[in-house]
C-alpha cells in the first residue's frame, strides 16, 4: 500500500512536468511521421504515395528487407531519441525528486510515517523509475504497434527496449540520488550524472581505440587498468547492442550500420571496424549477465551509499 | 496531579532527551518531559528554544544525540506506534500537484490506513476544517491559512491517539485560532493527546492541561497552568498618594513605588498587610489593594531571563516518575 502510493505520487509528480509532456509529443511526433512512410516490396512510399522511391532494399517481404526495418528502429529511433535526447531529459526531469523529497517542511510529514527511512527511500528510488518506465513503455510500445500495423514486422523482441532504457536509466540514476541527497539541488545532480554518463563510456570507447591497433595493448599497463575499470563501471554503451542482439535474434545483425556508416570507409578500415565489433558482440554474446549484473552491482553500490546517507541525515 | 501519578502508562515520556547538531549547537540539553494521556500539552518557549528540535526526535525526523523514553508506551521511532501518531510540522509544504483530497488520500495510505477509512476521513476531515469546496483544487493555489487548514486534516487523517502540532496557528488569522482551539478541545474530548510547540502564548493559555517551557534547550518551567500562574503573585496598591516619600521605608519591605501605585512581589499575605500598616501609619490613604496572578506571558518572560534547568524546578513542576 504505501510503496504504490509512493509510485502514484512520482506518476502524479512527473505528469506535473513539462518535460513530461515534451517526451510525449516527441513520440506522437515520431509515430506520425513513421506512419508516412510505408515499405512495400519494390519501393519505398512517403506521404502515402505523394512521392515514391523504388527499391527491394526494404522490402517487408525478404529477411534482409525486414532486419533493415528494424534496424531503423533499433539503431536509430531508439538510440536517437529515447537512448539520447529521452535519457538526457528524463535526467534533468527526475533530478529534483529527491531535492523535492527532501525539502524541509515536507520531508517531516514522511519520516514520521510509519515506514521507516531505508524502505522510504528505496520505494521512492524505484518510484522515479516510473517515469522512465512510462516513457519508454509509451515510445517503444507505439513504435512496436507501426512497426508491426504499418510496416508488417512483428518483432516482440523489440519490447524489450522498454526494460534495457529503465536499466540504462538506472546506471545514471543512481548517481543522481547521490549527488541529490548530499547536496539537496537539482542542478548538481544533473550535472554530475551527465558527467558520469560520460565518465562511464569513456573506459570502453579508450578500449576501442586500444582495439584498432592490435599492436599497442601487450603488456600495456593502461591497457589492463582501462579494462579493468570499464569492467566495474556500468555498461552504458552495452545497452543498444543488447538491444540489437535481443531484437534481431535470429535475423543477420547489423546490416544497417555496415552499409550505411561504412560506405565510405576502405577495405583495409572496414575489416578492422568488423573485427572490434564481432569481438564486442562476442564479449557480450557469452556473457551479457556479465555486463548487466555488474552495472547492477555497482548501481547497488551507490544506492547503499545514498541510502546511508539519507538515513543518517537530520532534516 | 493525583490523577496523573496513579497513571502508569504516559502518552509521552521523555527522558534525558539531547540533541548536539553538527558539534556544537546545543538544542537541547537533557529535556524530560512527560505527557499523561488524553492531556492537551502545551510546549512553550521563545525562538530556537528547541522546541521543533524535540517534536522532530519524536516523530523520527531528527536523530537525537541522546533519548530514553516513550512514546504511546512503545520507544522513540517504534514503527506501528508512528502509525498511530499524527504530526503537523512547522512550515509544512506539501506536493504542489495534488489536490487536497489527492493529498490526504497520498498520507493517508503512507500511514497504513485502509482505503475505505482514507476515502471516509479525507471527507469528513476536510468538512471540519472547512475546505470542503477547496477539495479538488491544486494545493498550490491554496493561501497560507488554507494550507494550515489542510495540514491539520493531514495530521489526523489516520485518527492519531497523540497529535503532535508545531506552530499550529501559525499564518492564521483570529479566526482560524479559535477554529484550530474549538478543534483540539473536540479532540480531546474524544481522547485524544495532544502535543502542542507554539510561541503564541494567548492560543496556548486557553486549551492547555499543563505546559512545559523550554529556554535554550531546558525545561525551565513545568506544571499545569493553574499551578504555575498561583505560585509567583503580586500584589498592587493603589493609593491617593504620599507613597514617594515612604520609597526608603517601603523598599526595606520589599515594596517597590511607581507614582501612586505600591508593588509587592510576594503571595503573602502577611507582608502586604504590613507594607498596609506602613502606608497609614504615615497617613496615607488606600484606594485599592489587588492580587494580580501572572500571566503565562510574564512566567515566560522571567524564565527567559534566567533558565533554570532540573535542580531549580519547584516540587511540583515535574509529576512524579512511577
Ligand atoms: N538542522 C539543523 N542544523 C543545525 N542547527 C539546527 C538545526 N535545526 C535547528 N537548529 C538549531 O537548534 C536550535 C533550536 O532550534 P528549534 O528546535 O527550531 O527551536 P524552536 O522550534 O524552539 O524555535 C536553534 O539554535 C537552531 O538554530
Ligand atoms: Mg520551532
Amino acid at each position: 500500500m504505501q510503496f504504490w502510493a509512493l509510485i502514484v505520487d512520482a506518476f502524479r509528480e512527473s505528469r506535473d512536468r513539462k518535460i513530461f509532456w515534451v517526451l510525449v509529443v516527441m513520440t506522437f511526433v515520431i509515430v506520425a511521421c513513421m506512419l508516412c512512410i510505408g515499405f512495400e516490396q519494390d519501393r519505398v512510399t512517403f506521404l502515402f504515395g505523394a512521392w515514391e522511391v523504388e527499391g527491394a532494399y526494404y522490402s517487408p517481404l525478404s529477411a534482409i528487407g525486414r532486419s533493415h526495418i528494424i534496424g531503423l528502429a533499433v539503431y536509430l529511433l531508439v538510440p536517437v531519441f529515447l537512448g539520447w535526447i529521452g535519457v538526457i531529459l528524463m535526467i534533468v526531469a527526475t533530478a529534483n525528486m529527491f531535492p523535492n523529497l527532501m525539502e524541509r517542511g515536507a520531508v517531516d510529514v514522511l519520516l514520521a510515517k510509519p515506514l521507516g527511512r531505508p524502505r522510504l527511500f528505496l520505494y521512492k528510488y524505484l518510484a522515479g523509475m516510473t517515469f522512465v518506465l512510462f516513457q519508454a513503455a509509451l515510445f517503444v510500445g507505439s513504435t512496436f504497434l507501426v512497426l508491426g500495423f504499418r510496416w508488417r514486422v512483428w518483432v516482440p523482441g523489440y519490447l524489450l527496449c522498454i526494460p534495457l532504457l529503465v536499466l540504462l536509466f538506472s546506471y545514471l540514476y543512481c548517481v543522481s540520488v547521490l549527488v541529490a541527497v548530499r547536496t539537496r539541488s537539482a542542478v548538481a545532480a544533473t550535472l554530475v550524472t551527465l558527467f558520469a554518463w560520460v565518465l562511464f563510456a569513456a573506459p570502453a570507447i579508450a578500449l576501442d581505440t586500444y582495439e584498432q591497433f592490435p599492436g599497442m595493448k601487450q603488456d600495456n599497463r593502461m591497457y589492463r587498468t582501462l579494462r579493468t575499470v570499464a569492467r566495474i563501471m556500468p555498461k552504458t554503451r552495452d545497452i543498444p547492442y543488447l538491444a540489437a542482439r535481443w531484437t534481431n535474434a535470429g535475423v543477420s545483425m547489423d546490416i544497417f550500420p555496415r552499409t550505411v556508416m561504412e560506405a565510405g570507409l576502405d577495405e583495409e578500415k572496414r575489416a578492422q571496424l568488423e573485427r572490434a565489433r564481432e569481438k564486442e558482440h562476442d564479449e557480450l554474446a557469452k556473457n551479457p549477465a556479465f555486463s548487466i549484473g555488474s552495472s547492477l552491482l555497482f548501481e547497488a553500490a551507490v544506492v547503499v551509499c545514498a541510502m546511508w546517507m539519507f538515513n543518517r541525515r537530520d532534516f | 496531579m493525583v490523577g496523573l501519578t496513579e497513571m502508569t502508562n504516559w502518552a509521552v515520556d521523555l527522558i534525558e532527551v539531547r540533541k548536539t547538531y553538527g558539534r556544537r549547537i546545543q538544542a537541547l540539553r537533557g529535556v524530560n518531559i512527560q505527557v499523561g494521556r488524553g492531556e492537551i500539552f502545551g510546549l512553550l518557549g521563545p525562538n530556537g528554544a528547541g522546541k521543533t528540535t524535540l517534536v522532530k526526535i519524536m516523530t523520527t525526523v531528527v536523530r537525537p544525540t541522546q533519548a530514553a523514553g516513550t512514546i504511546l508506551g512503545r520507544p522513540i521511532g517504534h514503527r506501528g506506534k508512528l502509525g498511530r501518531v499524527g504530526y503537523l510540522p512547522e512550515n509544512h509544504r506539501y506536493p504542489p500537484y495534488l489536490t487536497g483530497v489527492q493529498l490526504l488520500d497520498y498520507y493517508g495510505a503512507l500511514a497504513k490506513v485502509p482505503q475505505g477509512r482514507r476515502r471516509e476521513n479525507a471527507r469528513r476531515l476536510l468538512d471540519r476544517v472547512s475546505m470542503t469546496q477547496w477539495a479538488d483544487t491544486r494545493i498550490d493555489k491554496y493561501s497560507k491559512g488554507m494550507m494550515q487548514r489542510l495540514g491539520l486534516a493531514q495530521a489526523l487523517i489516520n485518527d492519531p491517539e497523540l497529535l503532535v502540532l508545531d506552530e499550529p496557528t501559525d499564518g492564521l488569522d483570529p479566526v482560524g485560532r479559535r477554529d484550530v482551539r474549538e478543534l483540539l478541545v473536540e479532540l480531546k474530548r474524544a481522547g485524544t493527546t495532544i502535543f502542542l510547540n507554539s510561541h503564541l502564548l494567548s492560543e496556548v493559555e486557553r486549551v492547555c492541561d499543563r505546559v512545559s517551557i523550554l529556554v535554550e534547550g531546558l525545561v525551565a518551567r513545568q506544571g499545569t497552568l493553574r499551578e504555575l500562574t498561583e505560585r509567583t503573585v503580586e500584589y498592587r496598591i493603589t493609593v491617593s498618594g504620599g507613597a514617594e516619600a515612604l520609597r526608603g521605608k517601603l523598599a526595606i519591605a520589599g515594596a517597590t513605588v511607581e507614582g501612586s501605585v505600591v508593588t509587592l512581589s510576594t503571595p503573602d499575605l502577611g507582608r502586604v498587610n504590613e507594607v498596609v500598616d506602613l502606608l497609614r501609619a504615615a497617613g496615607v490613604l488606600i484606594e485599592a489593594v489587588e492580587p494580580r496572578r501572572f500571566s503565562l506571558e510574564d512566567i515566560l518572560v522571567q524564565a527567559m531571563g534566567r533558565p533554570l534547568g532540573r535542580a531549580a524546578l519547584g516540587p511540583a513542576a515535574t509529576p512524579p516518575r512511577v
